[in-house]
C-alpha cells in the first residue's frame, strides 16, 4: 500500500533548489537595490552648470522649488506663475513646501537617493558647503561670470547664498566658485510696542533689557521679551549667536577650525550670562519652545513688549485678521515698531535668508529651465517687482528703491542690516553644529543645564565634530 | 456531454483502469508548486522590504558609509558598535528610554487592567464603553502629538487653563526636564492604555464563570476571588500586551518629535530619537545602522526572555 506523500516534507535536492533560488532572489534585490551604487565609487565634486543657458524646451513644464512652510514660499509661488509666465508661457512654477523641522532631511535624503523631486533647491545659506561636498548642486560660477551682473550686489549677500567655501564676515572671494544666488534676504528685526515702551527703540543691548524689564513691570500680564527658544531647526542656536555677536564673540576661528576656546571665551559667557540671567526671565513662562509663529502669536496677541523675530516672517503681525492691536494695519502700526538690532559692543545682526540652488539629479531641460528662472530673477526690474510683491531682494539698486522701502514698515529695517550681517558655520558639518548648539542652548535657557555647563559642551562637542573627521566609527554620535 | 470512464472492462483478466486525471491541470503542478506560486509574491515583498534591509544594515554598520557624502563604504569592524556602546550620550538616552518605557507601560498596565476590569462587571452598555475607550487608540500619533501640543502649551493650552480655573498655578509642561517626560508618558498612556484594556478584557471574558460561582457559594470576599481566580487567569494574556506595549515604548519617535523635540536640551531624546539624528543630521549611515542594529538585538533578546518567562507561567 502507498502512503501519500507528506505534506511539507520535501526531498533534500528540492529543498536545495529552493535554498538556492531563495539565496538568487536575495542576490538579484541586493543589486537591483545596489543599482546605482557606481556612483559610490568615485568621488563626488559639484558638476559644473552650463555658462550659457542650453535651449529651452518648447513642451509644457513644471519648474518645482523645495522650501519650508512660511509666508515667502506662498509669495514666491504666486509671483513667479505671474511675472515668469509672461516670458515662458509653458513653464509653471511649483513651490513645495515641508515642515521647518524637515527641511534640511527633505532635501538632503533626496540628494541621498541622488533623485529628486524638485529642480531648484532653496537652501539656507549654511547648507551650501554640505550640498557641495557632496556633489549635490550644480557649480554656477561660469553661470554667473556669463549671466549675472556681480557689481549690483553687496558682495556679502553674493558671497552668503552662493559661495564656498564660506566668505569671511563682509567680504566675498571673488575667486572662489558659486552655487547659488539670492532668492530672500532676511533678518532679525526688533519689533516693540510704541504705546508701552515709546517711539523710539532702545539703542543698546542694555537699554532694550531694561525697557523690557520696565515694561513687563508696568504691565502685568504683558512678558517683557519674546525670542526664539525652541530646540527645533536653528532657532535657539540663532538667538545665541545674535547676543554673542553683540558683545564681542565669536562663533569660531574658521582658519584654524577652532571651537573650543574661542565660542566660550570671556565674551562668549558674557553673551551666554546675558541670554540666560537677564533676558529669559522676562519672557513669557513656558515660552522655551517657542519659535516663530509662536513670537508672532504673543506680538499679534499684545503678549510681549519687545520681540525679535525675522523679517521675512514678520509680515502677518500686520494684518488685523490676525492681530488683537487693532482693526486696521495704521491701527496696528500705532502700537508696533520695527527697528533694527540694538547694538552693544559690536552692531552684528543675524544674516537669515535662502538662495537658488539647481539639483544636480534634475532633468537637463529642467536644470536649463531653473537657469534661464534665476537669470530672469535676478534682473534689476525683476528684483524691484519681487520686492514690491512682498519679496525681500539682493541687488543693491531693488533693496534701495521705493517699491522695496515703501513695502513694509521692516524693509528699512533690512536695508540698514545688510551690512552688519554675520553668518553661523557655512561647512558640511552645519547641521550636527547647529544642533548641538541648539539643544545646549535651549537647555540652558529651560534649567536643564547652567549657562556656562550649557557653552562650554556646545563648544567641546562641536570641536569633537570638526575634528572627527578621521574617526574612524562611531561618526555622528 | 461525454460519458464517464468506465471501471470495468468485457475483457476478463484485463487490469481496471483508474479514472485519469480531470483535464486543465498539469501533472507537474503539485499541491506543493502552487503554494510555493501563491507565497512567493508575499516572499518577494517580504525580502525587498524586510530582510534586504535588515541584511544591508547588517553590512552597512561593519563601514563607515555616509548616504549623503556617497564613496565608497570602508569596512572598519566593530568601530561602531564599540563607539555607540562606550557612548556617554547613548546611555543618557539609554536611561531615558528605560524611564519611559517604565513609566509609560506600567501606567498603561494598571490603567487598562483597571477599566477593563470595572468594564467586565457590567451587563449593559459595554459594547459601547469599549467603543469609545478604543477611539485614541485609532488615532495617528502625529495626530494625537499635535493636539496635545496645543493642550499642554504653557500659555495658551486647556490643561493650564482648567489649573488655573481651580485656583493652581501653571505648570511648564513640555519645557521644563521632569514635566516633558512625565508629559510624553502622560499622552501615550492616554493613546494606549485601550491596547491593554482591550487585552485584558478579552482575558477577563474567558475566565469560566462557573469558578466565581464556586467562590460565590464559599462565601468568598470579592478580593479573594480577584486575586486567585481573576488575575491568575488573566494574567499570561496581560503580559503578552505589555510585551507588545513594552518593544513599541521602546522605539517611541513620534510623540517625541512633535511634542517636545527631544527637549529641553536633550532630556526626552529616546534612543530612536537620537538614531534618527545620527542618521538625518549627520548623515552617518554606518553609524546609524549600527546603533539600528543593537536596538533589534536588545529587543530579541529581552522578548525571548520575557517568553520563557511565559513559557514557564504556562507550564507551572
Amino acid at each position: 500500500m502507498r502512503f501519500p506523500k507528506r505534506i511539507g516534507q520535501t526531498s533534500n535536492t528540492g529543498r536545495k533548489v529552493r535554498l538556492a533560488t531563495a539565496a538568487m532572489l536575495l542576490v538579484a534585490t541586493t543589486v537591483t537595490a545596489c543599482g546605482d551604487s557606481k556612483d559610490d565609487g568615485a568621488k563626488t565634486s559639484a558638476p559644473k552648470a552650463p555658462a550659457t543657458i542650453p535651449e529651452l524646451t518648447k513642451d509644457p513644464l513644471t519648474l518645482s522649488f523645495i522650501w519650508f512652510d512660511w509666508p515667502p514660499a506662498k509669495v514666491l509661488e504666486d509671483f513667479a506663475n505671474a511675472e515668469y509666465k509672461k516670458e515662458r508661457p509653458n513653464a509653471t512654477i511649483k513651490v513645495n513646501t515641508v515642515p521647518n523641522a524637515n527641511w534640511h532631511d527633505a532635501m538632503f535624503t533626496q540628494f541621498a537617493a541622488r533623485k529628486t523631486d524638485f529642480d531648484i533647491a532653496i537652501l539656507d545659506s549654511q547648507h551650501i558647503g554640505e550640498a557641495v561636498t557632496n556633489g549635490n548642486i550644480l557649480d554656477l560660477t561660469d553661470f554667473v561670470k556669463s549671466n549675472i551682473d556681480v557689481n549690483a550686489y553687496n558682495p556679502y549677500l553674493l558671497a552668503a547664498y552662493g559661495q564656498f567655501p564660506q566668505a569671511e564676515t563682509g567680504k566675498r572671494d571673488e575667486n572662489a566658485s558659486l552655487y547659488g544666488l539670492p532668492l530672500l534676504g532676511d533678518t532679525w528685526t526688533m519689533i516693540y510696542r510704541k504705546d508701552l515702551i515709546g517711539d523710539k527703540p532702545p539703542q543698546t543691548w542694555d537699554q532694550m533689557i531694561s525697557a523690557a524689564e520696565k515694561c513687563q513691570a508696568d504691565n502685568p500680564g504683558i512678558s517683557g521679551l519674546a525670542f526664539h527658544q525652541a530646540n527645533g531647526s536653528d532657532a535657539a542656536a540663532v538667538t545665541y549667536n545674535t547676543v554673542n555677536g553683540v558683545y564681542g564673540g565669536n562663533l569660531w576661528d574658521p582658519k584654524a577650525r577652532k571651537i573650543d576656546g574661542v565660542l566660550n571665551d570671556a565674551a562668549g559667557q558674557e553673551a551666554m550670562d546675558v541670554l540666560v540671567n537677564k533676558m529669559k526671565p522676562l519672557t513669557a513662562k513656558g515660552s522655551g519652545n517657542w519659535f516663530i509663529d509662536e513670537v508672532n502669536a504673543a506680538v499679534a496677541q499684545g503678549k510681549a513688549c519687545i520681540a525679535f523675530n525675522w523679517i521675512a516672517a514678520s509680515g502677518g503681525l500686520l494684518d488685523p485678521k490676525q492681530s488683537t492691536l487693532g482693526t486696521t494695519r495704521e491701527q496696528i502700526l500705532d502700537k508696533l515698531g520695527f527697528a533694527t538690532l540694538p547694538s552693544q559692543k559690536t552692531d552684528l545682526v543675524p544674516l537669515g535668508g535662502m538662495g537658488m540652488h539647481v539639483s544636480a539629479y534634475s532633468a537637463s531641460a529642467n536644470q536649463a529651465e531653473a537657469l534661464n528662472f534665476m537669470k530672469w530673477f535676478e534682473q534689476a526690474d525683476v528684483q524691484k517687482k519681487w520686492a514690491a510683491a512682498g519679496g525681500v531682494p539682493a541687488r543693491t539698486d531693488a533693496l534701495q528703491s521705493p517699491e522695496f522701502l515703501n513695502a513694509g514698515p521692516f524693509n528699512n529695517v533690512y536695508a540698514d542690516s545688510v551690512p552688519r550681517m554675520r553668518d553661523m558655520w557655512n561647512v558640511p558639518e552645519y547641521a550636527r553644529l547647529v544642533d548641538i548648539e541648539n539643544t545646549n542652548v535651549n537647555a540652558a535657557l529651560n534649567g536643564a543645564k547652567k549657562p556656562k555647563d550649557a557653552l562650554d559642551d556646545i563648544a567641546k562637542e562641536q570641536q569633537g565634530v570638526l575634528d572627527s573627521s578621521n574617526r574612524k566609527g562611531g561618526g555622528g554620535l | 456531454m461525454k460519458d464517464p470512464a468506465p471501471l470495468t472492462t468485457d475483457h476478463p483478466g484485463q487490469v481496471v483502469s483508474v479514472t485519469p486525471p480531470a483535464p486543465g491541470r498539469s501533472r507537474r503542478l503539485s499541491d506543493r508548486w502552487l503554494a510555493v506560486t501563491f507565497i512567493s509574491p508575499a516572499m518577494l515583498l517580504l525580502l525587498a522590504m524586510s530582510v534586504f534591509p535588515l541584511l544591508w544594515s547588517l553590512y552597512l554598520s561593519f563601514t563607515d558609509y555616509s548616504a549623503t557624502r556617497g564613496g565608497p563604504a570602508h569596512f572598519i569592524g566593530f568601530g561602531n558598535y564599540t563607539a555607540i556602546l562606550t557612548s556617554a550620550q547613548v546611555h543618557t538616552r539609554a536611561l531615558t528610554t528605560l524611564l519611559y518605557v517604565v513609566g509609560a507601560v506600567g501606567l498603561q498596565t494598571v490603567l487598562g487592567f483597571g477599566i477593563a476590569y470595572l468594564i467586565s462587571r457590567r451587563t449593559h452598555g459595554r459594547g459601547v464603553l469599549t467603543t469609545l475607550f478604543l477611539v485614541p487608540m485609532m488615532l495617528s500619533p502625529v495626530v494625537v502629538g499635535l493636539f496635545w501640543r496645543f493642550m499642554l502649551d504653557a500659555q495658551f493650552g486647556v490643561v493650564n487653563s482648567m489649573l488655573g480655573s481651580v485656583g493652581l498655578g501653571q505648570v511648564e509642561w513640555l519645557t521644563r526636564q521632569r514635566t516633558a517626560l512625565i508629559s510624553l508618558i502622560v499622552v501615550d498612556t492616554w493613546q494606549w492604555t485601550p491596547f491593554i484594556m482591550l487585552i485584558a478584557l478579552a482575558g477577563l471574558s474567558a475566565v469560566p464563570k462557573y469558578l466565581y460561582e464556586a467562590a460565590s457559594i464559599d462565601r468568598a470576599s470579592e478580593w479573594f476571588r480577584f486575586r486567585t481566580i481573576t488575575l491568575p487567569l488573566v494574567w499570561p494574556l496581560l503580559l503578552i500586551a505589555v510585551m507588545f506595549r513594552a518593544i513599541e515604548a521602546f522605539r517611541l519617535f513620534d510623540l517625541v518629535y512633535i511634542l517636545t523635540n527631544g527637549g529641553p536640551g536633550v532630556s526626552t531624546e529616546t534612543l530612536s530619537f537620537h538614531i534618527y539624528k545620527v542618521a538625518f543630521l549627520g548623515f552617518n549611515t554606518g553609524t546609524a545602522s549600527a546603533y539600528g542594529i543593537l536596538m533589534v538585538l536588545v529587543v530579541i533578546v529581552l522578548t525571548q526572555l520575557y517568553l520563557r518567562y511565559l513559557n514557564k507561567l504556562k507550564e507551572d
